[in-house]
């Protein structure tokens, strides 16, 4: 038997989806299951319609799903807005009072059995005890989940909660259910993570000492998971006045010695780019984590895109190298940020990780263990690694174009760095010669920067047609090809996780052999189709594009290619 | 020994020829000298205009940033390696106008810098417009009914925010504001230097002449700077008397002082652990 199923619970902004939501996904994650969950909410603290889908299944999953099959309505707005999105057979469960009388809608006295069990706050608990109860999910997991969950509560809590639980999974026991499983305990697949957290872990496995940052969704998720590691870390992280200052102090931090980063979302990453510029120039190393919303100015806050990858890539006046990477997964996510700082160091350049809100906020199941490094190793040199620390220059003239790196006030080699255009030795000039070489040395990294560039991911590579994407939508255009080549056409997908310097060569051999192949992106121009066109010989047939702030489907994706089928 | 000629520079100056920034210079030359700091342990961080030129007409470690930015760079270098003894080169425009909300921000941070802001009450670099601390009425080029706004009062506005470190010097007595800036580097904290500084080429107000006239030193009337009333008075003192020198100060502890873990070393000196990051991992 196969599963694949989705739950969606949805509710005012206050009424507990996210912890009906966490005990399905941990219950599910130590039945051995696959899942993965998305996060829908509007910019406001109460009120208002915010939902939390989680799809189940005993493959892998990658992406969100279209079609539900067990609707949890905590109020009736949510039944209104999704019960045309359940499946033949799916079905609402809702609060017992004001339900409407339809085939396909089960009421529970959620209120009422919570306040004869845990008390009126764990409402939300009968709901999920009664979903899990639908789902056949055995309780033992669920008592294990709730135990662990509320433990910190004390046991009082744990007992009320419990109580409630088991409420809400008596009576739902009963009704038959076509979507039903057999669930078995089995070992986790592997950790529950989301993008924000991954980063936050990969750049605590890269020995980031400093972060800075102004708060702006999606991005103030990771600072949070930063903060909240701090105590154990040598890492300090300061909530700047606005982002100007906070991606200033990172570079006055990195100069210091101290690898640094900042996060933030468009309209914040606007602010920055004057400072973004400075590290370019001063060749300072620092990470900047771009977590795209829709815009511009405000857009909306808690949605999300894939419209930023022009901008950043060309972000600030004049030119200067820089990396710019676009992870697919949360596991991809910690890889990426890891390597973003160690690249970032070598090169003495900006690195920009592109997120969105949806790879930020939702939860997927990494299978491979994250793994820290042994050791980190840095870029700096001391007196000891100078033959005349005394004549040390900051920009010495080198073929690679990256001067060797000392930190000030760290021996007798004194460091000096300008914003303003420098000779090798860091103070200022206007010499038209001067000017040409720096440009050069600082141009002539790219050479090797690109060595460092993995080139995109390629699925069913040999294709007649193939579907390309950058970043977070890379697991729906995966299943999207799954769900093509179903349908007997022969059809692959290309995923670029490295983005700048571009890999042209390489993008150029991932096509080689198809007949066309279509962009999948969220943004409403085609940018990666854009950039493809301008460093390559290549150009793209067709594009799925979705700009509304959701994330994709896959079967959005496959819909969306078969138009060009026909 | 660190002596005055240590600090040169061979650094061609491109300030106009008595320009209130050579005083300055001397200034923090002599001061750095006197508190046997040699070049390669200061650390001066600028802004951009004629005041944030200055770090490259001593030798010193330096970052030349951007306009109105020294501040927060200044406070991450601080933050990553608080053993660092900062100076900051700043102009009125830098300082108080492009850069005014880092400086509200730093003054709370209490963040243990010493700012010197060469303060010509014009923008100098740009050819002489009006700058925060421009007279109102003053007449520019651009402003050339006047300055409409009224004046910046950037020692009252520090005060206000809870600096613990508020002083003004004067360009034209270079010995006297060495003695403020040896104050500042030793002052545990934001400490604050606006400095009078006459600009030959734009402001033809406020020059050398107007300023000796006006300027007496506090400290020559027994001041004692730990009234903060009399010190709020005193920053609003501007013409025919104008006090020169530490007109409050007040030691609390700085801000990298509040973070717990830069008590055992600094943060750069930190030691990375495989073990912990993988325990972050797993404690999911
Ligand atoms: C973002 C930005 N805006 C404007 C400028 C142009 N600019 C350079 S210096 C300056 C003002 C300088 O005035 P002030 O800070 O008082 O310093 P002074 O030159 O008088 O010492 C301006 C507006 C710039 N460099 N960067
Ligand atoms: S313009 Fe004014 S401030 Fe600038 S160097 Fe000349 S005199 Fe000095």
């Amino acid at each position: 038997m196969s599963v694949d199923i989705s739950v969606k619970i949805g509710g005012e902004a206050g009424q507990g989806i996210q912890t009906v939501g966490d005990i399905l996904a941990r219950v599910c994650l130590k039945c051995g299951l696959y899942l993965m969950a998305i996060n829908d909410f509007e910019s406001r603290i109460r009120g208002g319609h915010s939902f939390f889908q989680i799809r189940i299944s005993d493959k892998p999953v990658n992406a969100p799903n279209h079609g539900i099959n067990l609707l949890l309505a905590l109020d009736k707005k949510s039944f209104d807005l999704h019960e045309k999105e359940l499946v033949k057979g799916g079905i609402s469960l809702m609060e017992g009072v004001d339900t409407p009388a339809k085939k396909n809608v089960i009421a529970i006295p959620f209120l009422e059995l919570a306040k004869e069990s845990g008390g009126k706050i764990t409402s939300n608990i009968v709901a999920a005890g009664a979903c899990l109860a639908l789902l056949g999910a055995p309780f033992g997991v669920i008592r294990e989940v709730i135990t662990e969950g509320f433990a910190s509560k004390g046991k009082d809590i744990v007992e009320k909660n419990l109580n409630a639980a088991n409420a809400g999974y008596e009576a739902a026991g009963k009704i038959s259910y076509k979507f039903a499983f057999k669930w078995k305990v089995s070992r986790p697949r592997g950790i529950l993570i989301d993008g924000s957290r991954a980063i936050a872990l990969g750049a605590l496995a890269a020995d980031c000492r400093f972060a800075s940052f102004y708060p702006m969704s999606p991005a103030t998720g990771i600072m949070a998971h930063l903060a909240s590691a701090a105590n154990e870390f040598p890492l300090v992280v300061e909530q700047a006045e606005d982002e100007i200052s906070a991606v200033n102090m990172i570079i006055g931090a990195s100069f210091a010695g101290a690898r640094a980063m900042t996060a933030t979302s468009g309209g914040g990453f606007c602010l920055m780019t004057e400072g973004l510029g400075l590290s370019g120039i001063t060749e300072t190393p620092i990470v900047i984590v771009n977590a795209q919303r829709p815009g511009p100015a405000t857009g909306m806050a808690t949605r999300t895109a894939q419209a930023d990858l022009l901008f950043i890539i060309n972000a600030s006046q004049d030119e200067f190298p820089r990396f710019v990477f676009a992870p697919g997964s949360p596991a991809e996510a910690f890889e990426t940020t890891s390597r973003a700082f160690h690249l970032s160091d070598k090169y003495q350049v900006p690195a920009i990780i592109l997120v969105d809100q949806y790879l930020n906020d939702s939860l997927f199941i990494a299978e491979k263990a994250l793994k820290a490094p042994g050791k980190v190793k840095r870029f700096i040199v001391s007196d000891n690694d100078l033959k005349k620390p005394a004549e040390y220059k900051r920009y010495a003239l080198t073929n690679s174009g990256i001067s060797p790196r000392a930190i000030p006030c760290n021996g007798r080699a004194i460091v000096m760095v300008s914003g303003n255009e420098h000779k090798e030795d860091g103070h200022s000039s206007e010499s038209a010669q001067t000017r040409i070489e720096m440009v050069n040395k600082r141009n002539a990294k790219v050479v090797k920067m690109l060595f460092e560039i993995n080139p995109p991911e390629t699925y069913f590579p040999g294709s007649k047609i193939l579907l390309a994407g950058w970043g977070s939508a890379k697991g729906a255009i995966r299943e999207a090809v799954d769900m093509l080549r179903k349908d007997g056409i022969d059809a692959g997908c290309v995923n670029f996780n490295d983005l700048w310097p571009f890999p042209a060569a390489a993008t150029e051999k991932a096509f080689l052999t198809c007949e066309k192949f279509y962009m999948v992106e969220q943004n409403s121009t085609v940018q990666l189709g854009r950039l493809i066109k301008e460093q390559t010989a290549l150009s793209y047939s067709g594009a799925v594009l979705k700009y509304d702030g959701r994330p994709f489907y896959p079967v959005e994706i496959a819909d969306g290619i078969k138009k060009y089928m026909r | 020994m660190v002596s005055i000629k240590d600090y040169d520079s061979d650094i061609e100056n491109t300030w106009c020829p008595g320009c209130g920034n050579f005083g300055i210079l001397a200034a923090m030359k002599d001061a750095l000298a006197a508190q046997g700091i040699p070049p390669e342990k200061i650390l001066i961080i600028s802004g951009i205009g004629q005041a944030a030129k200055t770090p490259h007409y001593l030798k010193c470690n330096l970052f030349h940033a951007l306009h109105g930015r020294a501040l927060p760079l200044a406070t991450g270098a601080k933050i990553a390696n608080h053993e660092l003894t900062i100076l900051v080169n700043s102009g009125d425009g830098d300082c108080y106008g492009e850069g005014g909300n880092h400086f509200m921000h730093a003054v709370r941070r209490n963040i243990d810098l010493t700012v010197l802001v060469h303060d010509n009450k014009v923008y100098g670099l740009t050819k002489g417009q009006a700058s925060p601390t421009s007279d109102e009425g003053m007449i520019t080029k651009i402003q050339s009914d006047g300055v409409l706004s009224e004046t910046f009062n950037p020692l009252s506005v520090a005060l206000a925010l809870g600096a613990g470190f508020v002083a003004r010097g004067f360009s034209g007595k270079a010995e006297h504001l060495s003695k403020i800036i040896q104050e500042g580097i030793k002052h545990k904290g934001f400490s604050l230097v606006d400095i009078l500084q006459p600009c030959v080429s734009f402001n033809n107000i406020n020059t050398f002449d107007w300023y000796r006239k006006r300027v007496y030193a506090l400290s020559e009337e027994g001041y004692i700077p730990n009234d903060f009333n009399k010190a709020m008075d005193l920053s609003k003192m501007w013409g025919d008397k104008i006090p020169i020198g530490i007109l409050y100060q007040k030691e609390k502890p700085s801000y990298t002082d509040k973070i717990k873990k830069l008590k055992e070393s600094t943060l750069i000196s930190g030691e990375y652990s495989q073990k912990k990051v993988q325990n972050a991992i797993h404690s999911l």
